[in-house]
């Protein structure tokens, strides 16, 4: 790996993105000449908006931002506890964070909150469980000495099953008219997702904090007495990732619901085609999940149009057997 | 660069390992560090990488303590192979090596030519050319101890400080490992440091010896006057003899008389 090839799979990606984007823009209920699509863009302050105008900047638009951002944000934590943990099974929900967002949320519906106090209640459940799990582990993340990993991964995967108890709770005594928006949240949704805004910010600023670091990340991947020994700052770097990846974790959930699979397919997805370099992945997992969860979101919402799957259903049936493929394809 | 061990005391528990080594390794020299399981080799030898904290005393490199060196400004000067490396995902030979080159990365911290010809000249010098490309998890043990070995080569340190670097090795693949080394201290006037269960390679290729009985007890010194059969079967408590056939001498466990 080196700068011009990471640059190429970026652009790659990036222009891919695009083009769903565009093609997001352009078909639904409602299909729109691709020109007419882009031209909305344009049209966001002209005198006379139309309803072409309308279904794409106050529907679409959002809707495939949003979806860009929690896919991105998904991916990325994804990639980065695969690396503080070292381990391949690890994914954005493993340490809890998705568990008290959606056991908030969900209590949330319960007691019929408007959507946006959903939306409050699962952000304060995923930092509540952040909290929790950095209180637990904070020996294992700050005190040098023998590795930390397993222990950390067991604390977040007790909290996470314990949050699992209290949501399976919730849904056994929820009345039936509620049931049908908690499995959705629970399944992963953008139908309703209006403020794309709060998940790109936080993923512009996770990225900022991470990339920087990422070569130090390759690093840590070796075990902590050599990156110690080439000069990393082992507990800094940990608390630094674990952090991040939590916050990315929590804006993606408040966003979008828990949206399986993508976190944990697609970074390993980019390691099977182009090798597992930091510095190269950490971007390109970002763009390559916003990249899943958009395109699934459009299927979502076009397959059996005009009803809606939850988008969190789309990435997992069609991310099973592609992983499947790229995994048993490779010759050992 | 001359490294400066001050009255180092070790613990575990409550046993004391070392109790107050003082020593100076200078440029050029060969050192085996031997001792029965758990006398202190590993904890040591992380001392003397500066990321572990002796109980007491202190180590210094070129008359600086260890802990005022900047992490990075350390990682050039001395380079640690620790006993076991970590393999959680595919990585190919090549990349492996290569992270050890990152003390010398800058900017966005991509590797330059430099460091792909230093990662290169390791493999090739540890006769791993043909293994570049190569998938780390399918290598045997004895072949990913010596990309271990070629990774910290490339580091370009001057204080080489290795933990069982024969572990998993076959006797010829000891032996030019041992060669590797010894030409590092000789001919590039690098400091190296290595723990070895096999004394007999350790009195063939090392200049000097530190000997632990794991009681406190250390013996320092040129090879031959370190790893005897009365200081070895002391220090391991198994009674060794020294054999002679010409030129070649051999430490042996002694037969029990019954």
């Amino acid at each position: 790996m080196n700068a011009s090839r990471a640059t190429a799979i970026w652009i790659a990606l990036g222009a891919a993105t695009l083009v769903v984007l565009v093609a997001s823009l352009a078909m639904g209920s409602v299909a729109l000449p691709v020109s007419r699509a882009i031209g909305a863009l344009f049209h966001a302050h002209s005198a006379t908006p139309d309803i072409a105008d309308d279904i794409v900047l106050t529907l679409r638009l959002p809707r495939a931002l949003a979806g860009f951002a929690s896919g991105a944000l998904l991916a990325f934590a994804g990639a980065l506890l695969q690396v503080l943990l070292r381990n391949p099974l690890a994914e954005p929900y493993v340490l809890g964070v998705s568990g008290g967002a959606a056991t908030f949320a969900l209590a949330a519906m319960l007691g019929s909150l408007p959507w946006w106090g959903v939306d409050i209640a699962a952000c304060a459940g995923a930092f509540a469980s952040i909290v929790l799990v950095l209180g637990l582990a904070r020996k294992d993340l700050w005190q040098s000495g023998q590795d930390a990993s397993p222990r950390l991964l067991l604390t977040g995967v007790v909290i996470a099953s314990g949050w699992g108890a209290l949501i399976t709770l919730i849904l056994s005594v929820a009345p039936e008219n509620r049931l049908r928006g908690m499995i959705f949240w629970l399944t992963g949704d953008l139908n309703g997702a209006a403020a794309p805004w709060p998940a790109l910010i936080a993923l512009a600023v996770v990225l900022a904090v991470i990339v920087p670091v990422a070569p130090q990340l390759n690093v840590l991947l070796r075990g902590d007495t050599t990156a110690r020994a080439l000069g990393v700052p082992v507990e800094r770097l940990r608390l630094r990732v674990h952090l991040v990846a939590s916050i990315a974790a929590a804006a993606a959930v408040t966003t979008a619901g828990t949206i399986g699979f993508v976190g944990l397919v697609v970074p390993h997805l980019l390691r099977l085609a182009f090798g597992n370099d930091q510095r190269m992945l950490v971007p390109a997992a970002a763009l390559a999940g916003g990249l899943a969860v958009m395109a699934a979101d459009l299927v979502a919402r076009t397959v059996i149009a005009p009803a809606q799957l939850p988008v969190g259903v789309v990435t997992a049936l069609i991310g099973v057997p592609m992983f499947l493929w790229m995994l048993l394809r490779r010759p050992r | 660069m001359i490294l400066r061990l001050d009255a180092i005391v070790l613990r575990a528990g409550k046993r004391t390992l070392i109790d107050g080594l003082t020593q100076s390794i200078e440029a050029g020299e060969m050192w085996c560090i031997a001792g029965p399981n758990g006398a202190g080799k590993t904890t040591l030898i992380n001392v003397l990488a500066g990321i572990a904290k002796a109980a007491s005393g202190s180590v210094s490199l070129d008359g600086r303590a260890l802990a005022s060196w900047r992490a990075t400004e350390l990682a050039r000067a001395r380079a640690l192979m620790p006993q076991a490396a970590h393999d959680a995902f595919s990585a190919s030979v090549l990349d492996t090596v290569l992270l050890n080159r990152f003390p010398h990365l800058t900017g966005w911290g991509w590797e330059s030519d430099e460091d792909r010809a230093a990662a290169h000249a390791a493999l090739e010098t540890l006769g791993l050319a043909s293994f570049a490309s190569r998938d780390v998890l399918t290598l045997s043990g004895g072949e990913r101890q010596r990309v271990a070995l070629a990774a910290v080569l490339c580091q370009n340190a001057p204080l080489l400080l290795l933990d069982e670097p024969l572990s998993h090795l076959d006797l010829h693949h000891q032996i030019d490992c041992l060669h590797a080394l010894r030409d590092a201290a000789r001919a590039h006037k690098r400091t190296v440091i290595f723990s070895c269960h096999d004394l007999n390679l350790a009195r063939r290729f090392a200049t000097h010896a530190l000997l632990l009985d794991g009681n406190g007890g250390a013996h320092a010194g040129l090879v031959a006057d370190v790893l005897t059969a009365e200081r070895a079967s002391a220090a391991f408590g198994y009674p060794l003899a020294l054999i002679r056939d010409g030129e070649h001498e051999a430490l042996v466990p002694s037969i029990p008389r019954s």
